[in-house]
């Protein structure tokens, strides 16, 4: 019989794409023959947009690259700023950004199970993942009064120190936690169709993820020990004690178990600074830039510059965000504004290795395999 | 003895003293058969109303019970509980602008949400609602409903072509390579009880599940035959295309699967059709299996009424123990389902029927 | 002796020089030797290729590859320095598949072409944008608009011509 090639535009607007994204697939009936990766629809030019604001003004624009986890953006600009310019923020102000990002990490991966579980067609891990992430982004409301785009950090520390209560109600979250990862453990991960769905799927070698440029929980999953926050430890980590969550299977199971484990470390590193968090500044004495023009620091509104010029010099940071490695390469010409940001997404540099999953699978395999690389669309068009 | 729901009819308006003189009435114009035709019209159109107003109220249950698993409300705006929420939607739906693809055959794709209304509602002719309340007792009912049910993929074919739309197309391919691979456990698994019963009417299958082992175990086929039971039940959920077995649709992967292009009215027949669908098979599983109308007789009230109120709590059931399924478990991926069907169901289902025949014949059972 | 250096020894001709940039060793390269440097970087165990940057200085360009190794817990950094007129690179696409699109994504927003590269066309924008935003002389002031073709294909105009509904 004779047959012919179908071409699919599985996109922009998929309900399973998470965003704007479009795969242009060939198929032989329900077997992908080649599948390219079309972006860009939600590109804003961030970077150029970088060239134009001075240093602090960019600080929201982080916020809206990877929207459902905001505080790695937020934190990883704001390093790069800080290395350029040999700042260093006090050490509670680095508690409060691990404890920030940390939290981001459960509330990311909180999102990325529900909705790698809707897209394999159950709906209920959902409306589960998004009522824990309610308390959580309740957390940040107290905190900063944003749920989702926070700009929280500055150079040299953060925006507000913790609210009264706001412990209390961080260990209430985490005994919460606790209880209700081993509910989404006793109903998904030994599900049969799960399995069925997950094991041996989009499978991708540790020199191949690697030759990919996946990085974060998609590269461990594929059994290779990497974190940056053990590697190249930044702010208070090294202090901290936790593991890099690592599974050799290198299916979309693995990168699946690696999210959930990830879950329980973050618990335990928020544990660990909720009991030892110490008291102090928020925000570095270091006189730098210029002082706005009213008013002394005091508590409650510390001493923020509102222009600021680091000295010319370029610097690329990189830290470990719950999709993978972010990377910000900063410019400094000695101005105030940047010349140059590049922003290294993870979520960019993961879906390269997409193509390579899924070619002779079916399309319910590559939605479960892109799933699992948990992409989000500002992040990868920027 | 009272065979169906029209004799039925007869003897109650006979024994509240209206028939004889209606039917004297007609018989001098020499007219009795318009009687005839007036009883089965009644009979229809209250079976109508009652699938309209249970396929109306399976779409509240199914919001409602989606609520409560995902530890929300549901609908609650609408009516008490919201409980009014289906007659909404109707009015919006019918409301809607009634679009057909530019590239889309017409008719073909205008006649295809009927295609697939009609079956779901004439899988209920031999369906027994209670003792006598049954619109026609077939005599090959079983065939009938099996024979009926089949049809479906015939008009989600017609609709995925229809709408010249990739998406629905492929919905549809996997529609009917789902359907064909499920007819055959279904079929085999119910001819494993017609063997025993010796007929293919559902009266008789539920009067064969009449009475009560040791006094408490009721006879009912699924204690008989467990594994004919779970493998019908499962292709059950594969015929009526519901999570895990929802290819034809499934939303995450081809958007809407036949009926991404159907909206207005003619989406909502799909609506419709699938909860007559739904209804319709666990009704049937109910006859099959779980002893139908079956029940203890309370003596004052009349059987007809008890039967009723027992076939309607069991499929009843059966219907929440899929919705339940489709809250909790994803999607099996269809080479996957199709890999169960062909190499799992149909052996099992045939070497039950072999284990049967043979006891039968030694007469064990 | 850090990893710049040792690639100095092992290549001095391709090595135009060696520093830091902040904690991390720094190779300025020879822009015709980058393929066979990229090798010898390979081969020296910097298995990931983090990210690859195009800077526009206005009379130069600059692109820069930052490596890390996974086995060695390394970084290495190298730049490549390019004329104003027509930059054009090697493609390290042989080397790492990542490559492919960080190189698509350097080409398309800062405009420096990679040559040997498979598939160079624009990956975020639209095919057939006019200029590269991250150029220094991008005119901002004109609008472009862009629409989908019926064969999927972007098309895009300054007069918004391709906006109007067809009949």
């Amino acid at each position: 019989m004779e047959t012919d090639e179908l071409l699919i535009n599985m996109g922009p607007v998929h309900p399973s794409t998470h965003g704007v994204l479009r795969f242009k697939l060939i198929m032989d009936g329900e077997i992908i023959r080649d599948c390219k990766v079309v972006m860009g629809y939600l590109h804003r030019g961030t970077e150029k947009l970088a060239e134009m604001k001075t240093y602090l003004q960019f600080i929201p624009y982080t916020d809206r690259l990877d929207y459902i986890a905001a505080m790695p953006n937020n934190y990883a600009y704001v390093r790069a700023v800080e290395e350029l310019a040999g700042i260093e923020a006090p050490l509670r102000a680095e508690y409060i950004r691990v404890l920030t990002m940390e939290l981001n990490r459960i509330t990311n991966h909180l999102v990325f199970m529900g909705s790698l579980l809707l897209d394999l067609g159950a709906s209920t891990p959902i409306m589960y993942g998004f009522r824990e992430r309610e308390k959580a982004l309740q957390l940040y409301e107290m905190l900063c009064g944003a749920r989702m785009t926070f700009s929280y950090m500055r150079v040299g520390g953060v925006r507000e120190d913790l609210p009264e209560g706001f412990i209390p109600r961080l260990n209430e979250f985490i005994k919460d936690m606790e209880m209700r990862i081993v509910d989404y453990e006793q109903l998904i991960n030994d599900n049969e169709i799960f399995l069925l769905r997950m094991k041996n799927i989009g499978v991708i070698s540790a020199e191949e993820a690697i030759n990919y440029g996946m990085t974060g929980p998609s590269l461990r999953g594929s059994g290779v020990n990497y974190d940056i926050r053990k590697l190249e430890p930044y702010s208070i980590y090294p202090d901290l004690d936790f593991k890099a969550c690592v599974r050799k299977e290198c299916d979309s199971y693995a990168r699946y178990l690696v999210r959930i484990d990830e879950m329980k470390e973050s618990l335990h590193i928020l544990k660990q600074i909720a009991d030892t968090i110490p008291a102090g500044e928020i925000i570095t004495t270091q006189k730098y830039g210029i002082a706005p023009v009213t008013g002394a620091p005091t508590s409650v509104m510390p001493y923020f510059p509102r222009i600021f010029t680091p000295p010319e010099g370029e610097v690329y940071t990189r830290i470990e965000a719950p999709k993978g490695e972010l990377g910000f390469y900063v410019v400094s010409d000695g101005t105030t504004k940047p010349y140059r940001v590049k922003i290294r997404s993870p979520s960019f540099c993961n879906l390269v290795a997409i193509p390579k999953m899924v070619v002779g699978l079916k399309i319910p395999d590559l939605i479960a395999a892109f799933g699992t690389i948990d992409v989000v669309l500002g992040d990868v068009d920027r | 003895m009272i065979a169906n729901a029209y004799e039925l009819i007869v003897n109650i308006l006979t024994a509240i003293g209206i028939y004889e003189p209606v039917y004297g009435f007609f018989q001098s114009f020499g007219l009795e058969y318009l009687l005839r035709i007036i009883i089965v019209v009644v009979e229809i159109v209250v079976l109508l109303v009652f699938v309209l107003l249970s396929v109306m109220f399976l779409s509240w249950l199914e919001r409602k019970m989606f609520g409560w698993v995902q530890s929300r409300y549901g609908p609650m705006v609408t009516g008490p509980h919201g409980l009014f929420q289906p007659i909404a939607d109707g009015i919006k739906l019918v409301g809607k602008e009634d679009i057909i693809p530019a590239s889309a055959d017409r008719w073909i794709f205008t006649l295809a949400p009927f295609i697939i209304f009609v079956p779901a509602l004439l899988v209920f002719v031999p369906l027994p609602f209670g003792d006598t309340l049954i619109l026609s007792d077939l005599r090959m009912g079983l065939i009938y409903i099996i024979a009926i049910s089949a049809l479906s993929p015939v008009s989600i074919l017609l609709a995925g072509w229809a709408s010249n739309n990739k998406y629905s197309l492929m919905g549809a391919m996997r529609a009917v390579a789902q359907d064909i691979s499920y007819t055959i456990p279904l079929a085999l698994a119910a001819i494993a009880v017609v063997l025993y019963v010796g007929s293919l009417s559902t009266v008789d299958i539920v009067r064969a599940q009449e009475g009560t082992w040791f006094g408490i175990i009721p006879r009912w086929f699924i204690f008989m035959q467990p594994l004919a039971f779970i493998l019908f039940l499962i292709a059950s959920i594969a015929e009526m295309g519901r999570i895990p077995f929802d290819f034809q649709e499934s939303e995450q992967e081809l958007v809407a699967g036949f009926f991404t292009e159907y909206s207005g009215m003619k989406f909502a027949m799909y609506f419709l059709g699938e909860y007559a669908h739904l209804f319709a098979v666990s009704g049937v599983v109910v006859t099959i299996f779980l002893g139908g109308w079956t029940g203890p007789v309370l003596s004052p009230i009349p059987v007809q009424i008890t039967s009723l109120v027992y076939f309607i709590i069991k499929t009843y059931a059966v219907i929440l123990f899929a919705m339940w399924l489709r809250d909790t478990v994803p999607r099996v991926r269809i080479d996957q389902l199709l890999n169960l069907g062909w190499k799992i169901m149909i052996p099992l289902a045939l070497l039950n029927l072999l284990v049967t025949s043979f006891l039968l014949t030694a007469r064990v059972i | 002796m850090n990893a710049a250096e040792e690639l100095k020894q092992a290549m001095p001709a391709a090595v135009v020089s060696t520093g830091m940039q902040l904690n991390k060793p720094l190779a300025i390269i020879q822009k015709e030797e980058l393929l066979k440097v990229a090798e010898k970087v390979k081969e020296m165990g910097f298995d990931n290729l983090s990210v690859i940057t195009g800077i526009d200085y206005r009379d130069r360009f600059e692109v820069i590859y930052n490596f890390f190794s996974y086995k060695k817990k390394e970084n290495l950094v190298l730049k490549i320095i390019l004329d104003h007129e027509a930059p054009a690179v090697d493609s390290l696409v042989s080397l790492w598949k990542v490559a492919d699109w960080l190189e698509r994504e350097t080409y398309d927003l800062v405009g420096i072409k990679f040559t040997g590269h498979p598939n160079l066309t624009r990956i975020l924008l639209p095919n057939g944008w006019n200029g590269h935003p991250l150029r220094k002389d991008y005119d901002m002031e004109t609008e472009q608009f862009v629409t989908m073709g019926e064969d999927g294909e972007d098309i895009v105009s300054t007069d918004g011509s391709n906006l109007l509904r067809r009949k």
